[in-house]
């Protein structure tokens, strides 16, 4: 009997480390917990200052910093063409079976994604955010990802509610897009070891202190929820352009004894902030996911949040209050949470999202994901082309011409450069010697 | 003394190995040769040719002033810029305990040295560069006070296979600890 397929995969997406975020973090727990699997992982990002160039993380996981300077919100210049050289370099000489893509507005992973398609590779997608139809820049976005999708193998989303969104935004089969939550690392996010008393009730705020993270509501809610429970307290962590509102509304009411700002939180002090309340709030306008308040909860917090997005899908709703994003009703969910606090065990909750959410059954998820794009069928342009032209009257003939443009470029670069002449790179084998000492293995291919 | 020829698939490089004869018994020479680009020259030629009419058109037709010499700077630094000088092979000798010498021999006679001093090198390593256009393997030398990687071969980029066996003797040679990596 033929063992589990290993892969060799891909991840490209502007976001990644040194900068911090869901998608970092998701990609990086992504890739360690597939390399744990037996798959070989290689990512590929912009250069983010002065690191330009190959590194190794954790595990041998190998991270190409392409020396292309990001342009506009941590996004590489928009090229079309311009990545296509050293794409099929790191795909010809790591020897890559699948490119898995993430993020939506990221320039580099919709390109990297055109070019593993021209060259004939496998391709996976992951979307982590929901985005609006409406306004001129979801407009276009959605145009470059109906681009993408309309010749993807298998898509991946991190909600229902995320599926949905993707699949109207960009016209995509929805057989095609699988749903694969996130997870958190339960092992970093632990409850406190003393369970906190209830004379005084904290509730704690962590997010970008932002119109899309609701900081607006919190101007309106917080003053209320004080004067209605005298032994609440805020603590709010993050900063943002919105920030400024919430230190007028400080001053405003007098709450600076009752409301504490702190500022930035780096994410390794997040869970020390966290473990210093009772409840988490969570005043998001639109979430596709939001692992913030999965965070919490595996710290033992109660939270309440708005529902909107795939906020619902997240949590079991002994662990949640939900409200309609509305101060009124946000007061009213607070004041239920506060009543529910004595019956809540924060141990008992950590507990059961370690059950609920791990990173390994993500990579395991993924993995099924991959094995059905590989056995997708390998497509000529000619076959390709007609899946553009569904995504408009105009739009479907300039993106054929984009394709045809792209497989010229590659036949070019055929000739100048040819396949052959690109040398495999051999393997870095991460081992653990007698001494306990990590060391690594070259492995000629 | 031993001798050992590697092509690759191009027969762009080419790699030959001495290992020291009855005389000098223990100096180890790591040679890679390059075959020369007749287009490149050929297309080298007409850059430059190109560059000299113009230059001369700008000083006979046009008078002398600041926009002529202005042109006739740019024209020289295309010049430059399409020259091609070929290297005919780079060659690393390892005298082992006492240094490494790193030489340069170009197609026009002319010879580029440089020694290292065994003291003065902390550890060989390869390094997998970026470009925004490509990647490609260096051997490099990290040197004990020093910020920056000596490269090994200066002017060519030869591929993995003919820098591993380049790399390993560097490290039998020079390196201080053994054990943490192969």
């Amino acid at each position: 009997m033929d063992g589990p397929q290993r892969h060799r995969i891909l991840m490209v997406s502007d976001f990644f480390y040194p900068n911090f975020g869901g998608v970092e973090s998701h990609i990086y727990y992504l890739s360690q917990c597939l390399i744990k699997l037996g798959h070989k992982v290689v990512i590929t990002t912009h250069a983010y200052g002065n690191r330009s160039g190959v590194r190794y993380m954790t595990g041998g996981l190998k991270v190409y910093y392409i020396p292309w300077r990001p342009f506009l919100m941590q996004n590489t210049l928009p090229t079309f063409y311009g990545t296509l050289p050293i794409i099929r370099t790191i795909l010809i000489r790591e020897r890559i079976s699948v490119v898995h893509g993430h993020q939506a507005f990221s320039t580099l992973c919709h390109e990297a994604l055109m070019h593993a398609r021209t060259l004939g590779y496998k391709a996976v997608f992951t979307d982590h955010s929901l985005y609006r139809f409406a306004d001129v820049g979801s407009i276009h976005m959605n145009k470059v990802l109906q681009f993408t999708l309309a010749d993807i193998d298998q898509a991946i989303c991190v909600s229902h509610t995320s599926k949905e969104n993707t699949v109207l935004r960009s016209g995509i089969d929805p057989e095609k897009v699988f749903v694969i939550p996130n997870a958190v690392d339960t092992a970093m996010f632990t409850p406190a070891p003393k369970r906190l008393c209830y004379d005084e009730i904290v509730i704690v705020v962590i997010s970008r202190l932002v119109y899309r993270k609701g900081a607006d509501l919190l101007v309106e809610v917080i003053p209320e929820v004080c004067q209605l429970n005298p032994n609440v307290r805020f603590v709010i962590g993050g900063d943002g352009l919105k920030r400024v509102r919430l230190e007028e509304m400080r001053e405003k009411y007098s709450l600076q004894d009752r409301v504490e700002m702190l500022g930035a939180v780096p994410h390794a002090q997040v869970r020390s902030v966290l473990v210093s309340g009772h409840i988490f709030l969570n005043s998001s306008l639109t979430e596709a996911f939001c692992i913030a308040i999965l965070e919490a909860a595996s710290c033992g917090l109660l939270t309440v949040s708005t529902r909107v997005g795939g906020v619902p899908e997240v949590l079991p709703d002994d662990m949640i209050v939900l409200a309609e994003p509305t101060p009124v009703d946000m007061i009213r969910a607070i004041k239920e949470a506060i009543e529910m606090l004595p019956n809540i065990n924060p141990q008992a909750m950590h507990d059961r999202v370690k059950k609920l959410y791990s990173w390994h059954d993500v990579a395991k998820r993924t993995e099924v994901v991959y094995d059905r794009a590989l056995l997708c069928s390998d497509v000529s342009l000619l076959q390709r082309l007609p899946r553009y032209l569904k995504c408009g009257p105009w739009a479907g003939k300039l993106f054929c011409l984009v394709m045809m443009i792209n497989f010229l470029l590659w036949q070019l670069l055929q000739f100048w450069q040819p396949s052959k002449s690109i040398e495999e790179v051999p393997d870095i084998l991460i081992l653990e010697n007698e001494d306990k000492e990590i060391c690594g293995k070259l492995r000629m291919p | 003394m031993s001798c050992l020829l590697f092509h690759n698939d191009k027969d762009k490089y080419r790699y030959s190995h001495h290992n020291g004869d009855s005389t000098c018994k223990g100096i180890d020479v790591h040679e890679i040769f390059m075959a020369k680009s007749r287009v490149r020259l050929l297309l080298s030629h007409i850059g430059i040719l190109v560059c000299l009419v113009n230059c001369y058109i700008s000083l006979v037709k046009d008078k002398l002033c600041s926009s002529s010499i202005w042109k006739i700077t740019v024209i020289l630094l295309f010049a430059k810029f399409v020259q091609y000088k070929p290297v005919k092979k780079e060659s690393i000798v390892i005298l082992p305990e006492f240094g490494v010498q790193l030489e340069t021999h170009y197609w026009s006679g002319q010879i580029a040295r440089r020694f290292v001093p065994g003291g003065k090198i902390l550890r060989p390593v390869l390094n997998d560069c970026v470009t925004p256009f490509t990647c490609y393997w260096s051997l490099a030398l990290i040197l004990r006070g020093e910020d920056q990687l000596m490269l090994v071969f200066q002017e060519l980029k030869p591929p993995l296979k003919l820098l591993v066996p380049i790399w390993k003797a560097l490290r039998s040679s020079f390196d201080v600890k053994e054990g943490s990596s192969t």
